[in-house]
């Protein structure tokens, strides 16, 4: 043992490790009356770690180039032990960084954290906050889908907007005339090193900054006004143990909510990972409709609400000189807020209601700009913008002149009364809804349909089986389903490897082999206009109901090249493959639909007959099915793509029940920890 | 704050008990990270047992086969080279096979489930380099009347017997490596699957 203390006294004579611990942890004085708000600085370092480690693992697979980013993404997400949760704890950590990162600086909104003598604190995170998203940006360019690579376009093409050098400019940053694998190069060497190293960086200067002139707290009080004897602030407490253990529980139940996310809803509903983004990237199509990931959408719509030429400066210039504008104007808040005191809690209610209008109308342009524009969201848009820079503005004006309460010496254990609290979350949500709810929006529809209901079960092994088999009969020929693997097909679904390579694999593939086809893509773009599309991911780039639809309702057209025409997907160029199946309906008489897919009615309320192709009906041609039948080969085979689509899926389920039950017990133990370390803090 | 309320035991407790689930958790959370670096499914469909028709194979002839990108020798023996692993074995350095260069059931004299046909992996025991194969009898450059045929490493001249049993005073240490393998039916050879009892 006195051997290393020995070996510590060395070591700490020549490097200042206690000094560092001292200033920052078992000395560092931190207030005692930290809320809620409190956890997401710690909470964001912890993304960060996570970024970094699943990052630096999924460069060990990721191939940067224009015909292998995109097929190795797939690789991880398949063919790699576990590379599906590393990239998802990458992806979803992307979008909770944001998260806390947008609440951390909510909280310095609230109690004035950004007031001298914290100013350099709050630039310093600023900065952080705009190189990430940079970072985020270039990260999602990566994958090579459709939205990284038209995101990129649309980004880029931003600084297009300047005048004179725009256009030089935009060449120079893609290195090419369209983005390109030069441009996918340039980009991940940003990503995976250089900013990463800025922002740690970054993270050093905000945490020194910080523990230079002390946190602030929710009274906005310096507490070092006030020390006791020995020198120690008498309302602080040191942050190591006190704060180590308290910030145990609230990163137990961060971890609960994150990988309830990453083990269950990894897309969450297509804002962390976009639908498109699972089509690779193709230069000469846009998707029906691009959006930024969520946490771009707030300035994006700000960029899109300016429609007006203002003399010599068109609209595209003066969107992006607003966008700029909404991000630099918090920098200098520090300098807008002239109210005496820094927290909410003293100021006065004016100060109170404005951060609520700000903060709703940031949350409905964020909104606005994940949805196509109409002119009613356009207008919508263009108020939020001007509370946006109305509420930083005026600061200067009301902090000023309002009233203010008193500030108490020494801090509170109570914040404002909770009817206030409730008020101001009850006005944030009407303020939100409210807007957004006159704005509308549609429902799903498939083309000109409405979707037909599906639920796919990765569980029901038998219609797996029986959609393989469809799969391999009707769609094969054609469509190559080849980021999949004979094998773990056969494994996943119980099909016995001599039965699944006697019966399933035509060609001279091994079974190890990936499901590929040897129609090349020229030969089937010269026969069928387009080449039939992979269909690994297809259930994810659109819906399984989608597909369940499409495939339901093919009807003849004889001024088609195959004879046929979809109600989903018109003109599309594929014949009927099942035809022999269902047999050839035909169009009739049904009720008419708007674009929302909802039936138009008359003003007696009657639906409008479409004489034209309201409904399908039976044909001259029957097929081999009844209707029932050939309903349940549809679900299979729909079920199947889905499968093929995620086949990590019912494992991700699995080990996620597994991983939250464990975080359910590090929680108990946290809580405990924290209780008896705090029970004589008052 | 009084520290006289303060209950070191309970702290400790729960300090420690929170460490070891939380360790708990670290070596959990490591297990993606330490997974990822197996081998994926695409080595392992490119490293997949590969079958080879012998059916065909001549006496005296060898083949080079592809495993798991290293060479594997096959070759079928004659009479008379299996007539020799008797003859020479107080010059060999394991002649019993002792080190396990071989599944079990290839551990006897011929080194193979069946005598007539020898399968290698045709790398050197020394450093690696890929021995040739020199059946020849008496070869002038492998001594001469001494050379009964076997394998020669050109690399740093280690010399092996028609079974792949090294010689007494030449630098690889042990015999060459004997893949895992199985027939099916007559002839064929499955390289990289275990023979089943």
């Amino acid at each position: 043992m006195s051997k290393m203390v020995g070996l510590w006294n060395w070591i700490d004579k020549r490097l200042p490790v206690q000094r560092a611990w001292d200033t920052h942890m078992g000395k560092y004085y931190a207030p005692k009356n930290f809320n809620f708000w409190y956890f997401f600085g710690v909470l964001s370092l912890l993304v960060l770690v996570n970024q970094l480690v699943t990052g630096i693992w999924l460069t060990m697979n990721y191939v940067p180039s224009p015909d292998d980013a995109f097929r190795s993404v797939e690789y991880i997400m398949r063919d790699v032990e576990y590379g599906w949760l590393l990239r998802y704890l990458h992806s979803t950590g992307a979008s909770a960084f944001f998260v806390v990162v947008y609440l951390h600086m909510f909280r310095g909104l609230m109690y004035g954290s950004y007031k001298a003598p914290r100013e350099l604190v709050w630039i310093f995170g600023m900065t952080i906050y705009v190189v990430l998203m940079a970072e985020a940006f270039l990260g999602y360019v990566l994958p090579w889908g459709q939205m990284s690579y038209w995101g990129a376009q649309v980004i880029v093409s931003l600084f297009g907007a300047i005048p004179v050098v725009g256009e030089d400019l935009v060449q120079w940053i893609r290195g090419d005339y369209l983005i390109s694998g030069i441009t996918l190069n340039r980009f991940f060497a940003l990503h995976v090193v250089a900013l990463p190293i800025v922002l740690l960086a970054l993270v050093v200067l905000h945490i020194l900054a910080l523990h230079e002139v002390g946190s602030n707290n929710p009274d906005g009080i310096d507490i070092k006004a006030n020390k006791d004897e020995n020198g120690i602030p008498k309302d602080g407490v040191p942050f190591h143990p006190y704060y180590t253990v308290h910030d145990l529980t609230g990163i137990a139940v961060f971890l609960f909510v994150f990988c309830f996310i990453v083990f269950f809803f990894p897309e969450m509903g297509g804002f962390f990972l976009e639908h498109p983004n699972f089509e690779e990237a193709n230069n000469l199509m846009t998707p029906e409709h691009i959006a930024p990931v969520w946490y771009f959408t707030p300035f994006y719509a700000i960029l899109r609400a300016i429609t007006v030429d203002v003399g010599p400066l068109d609209s595209r210039f003066l969107g992006l000189m607003a966008m700029g504008a909404a991000i630099a104007v918090l920098f200098v808040l520090p300098w807008l807020d002239r109210s005496p005191v820094r927290s909410m809690r003293y100021k006065g209610m004016f100060s109170r209601v404005a951060l609520i209008v700000f903060v709703s109308a940031f949350v409905i342009l964020g909104y606005l700009g994940v949805q196509p524009s109409t002119a009613g969201r356009t207008a919508l848009a263009q108020i939020c913008t001007l509370i946006y820079f109305a509420y930083f503005i005026g600061m200067p004006f009301w902090t000023t002149r309002e009233k203010t309460s008193p500030v108490p010496d020494r801090v509170q254990k109570k914040g404002l009364p909770l009817r206030l609290t409730l008020g101001g979350l009850a006005l944030f949500a009407v303020l939100v809804v409210v807007p957004i709810a006159a704005v509308g929006a549609g429902a799903p529809s498939c083309g000109d349909v409405p979707c037909d209901v599906m639920k796919t079960d990765p569980r029901n092994k038998d219609s797996l089986q029986r959609g393989a088999k469809w799969y391999m009969n009707y769609c094969m020929g054609c469509h190559s389903v080849k980021f999949s693997r004979y094998e773990r097909v056969a494994d996943d679904l119980d099909i016995p490897h001599d039965l699944m390579r006697d019966n399933m694999i035509f060609s001279t593939h091994r079974i190890g082999e990936r499901m590929e086809i040897s129609m090349s893509t020229q030969d089937g773009a010269a026969w069928f206009g387009v080449a039939p599309p992979d269909l690994s991911l297809v259930a994810r780039s659109r819906s399984p109901e989608w597909l369940y639809t499409y495939l339901r309702n093919f009807y003849r057209d004889d001024s088609r090249p195959f004879g046929v025409n979809n109600r989903v997907f018109s003109n599309v160029g594929m014949p009927h493959a099942m035809l022999e199946l269902q047999g050839l309906l035909e169009c009739g008489a049904g009720p008419e639909r708007d674009q929302r897919g909802n039936v138009v009615r008359d003003g007696a309320g009657n639906p409008v007959i479409d004489e034209n192709c309201g409904n399908l009906v039976e044909g001259a041609i029957s097929g081999s099915m009844s209707q029932d039948e050939f309903d349940q080969v549809t679900y299979d085979l729909v079920n199947f793509l889905a499968y093929v689509a995620e086949p990590y899926k019912v494992d991700r389920q699995r080990i996620g029940i597994y991983v939250l039950l464990f975080i359910l017990v590090f929680f108990v133990f946290a809580y405990l920890l924290n209780r008896e370390y705090w029970k004589d803090i008052h | 704050m009084s520290n006289d309320a303060v209950n070191v035991t309970r702290r400790r407790v729960l300090t420690a008990a929170t460490a070891v689930v939380g360790a708990v958790g670290a070596v959990g959370a490591a297990v993606p990270f330490v997974g990822s670096w197996n081998p994926s499914a695409r080595a392992r469909a490119a490293g997949a047992p590969v079958r080879v028709n012998i059916s065909r194979m001549e006496p005296g002839e060898m083949v080079t086969v592809e495993w798991r990108g290293r060479p594997v020798y096959i070759v079928r023996r004659t009479r008379e080279a299996l007539a020799t692993l008797e003859q020479i074995e107080d010059r060999l350095r394991d002649p019993e096979s002792e080190v396990p260069q071989q599944p079990e059931y290839a551990r006897n004299r011929h080194r193979s489930i069946r005598e007539e046909y020898l399968i290698l992996l045709g790398l050197c025991t020394h450093f690696g380099c890929a021995p040739t194969f020199r059946p020849d009898v008496g070869a002038q450059d492998l001594g001469g009347d001494s050379w009964l045929g076997g394998f020669f490493c050109a690399c740093h001249g280690s010399r092996f017997d028609m079974a792949g049993r090294v010689f007494r005073g030449v630098p690889a240490p042990t015999n060459l490596e004997v893949p895992p393998h199985a027939y099916e039916g007559d002839g064929l050879v499955i390289i990289g699957v275990d023979q089943e009892v």
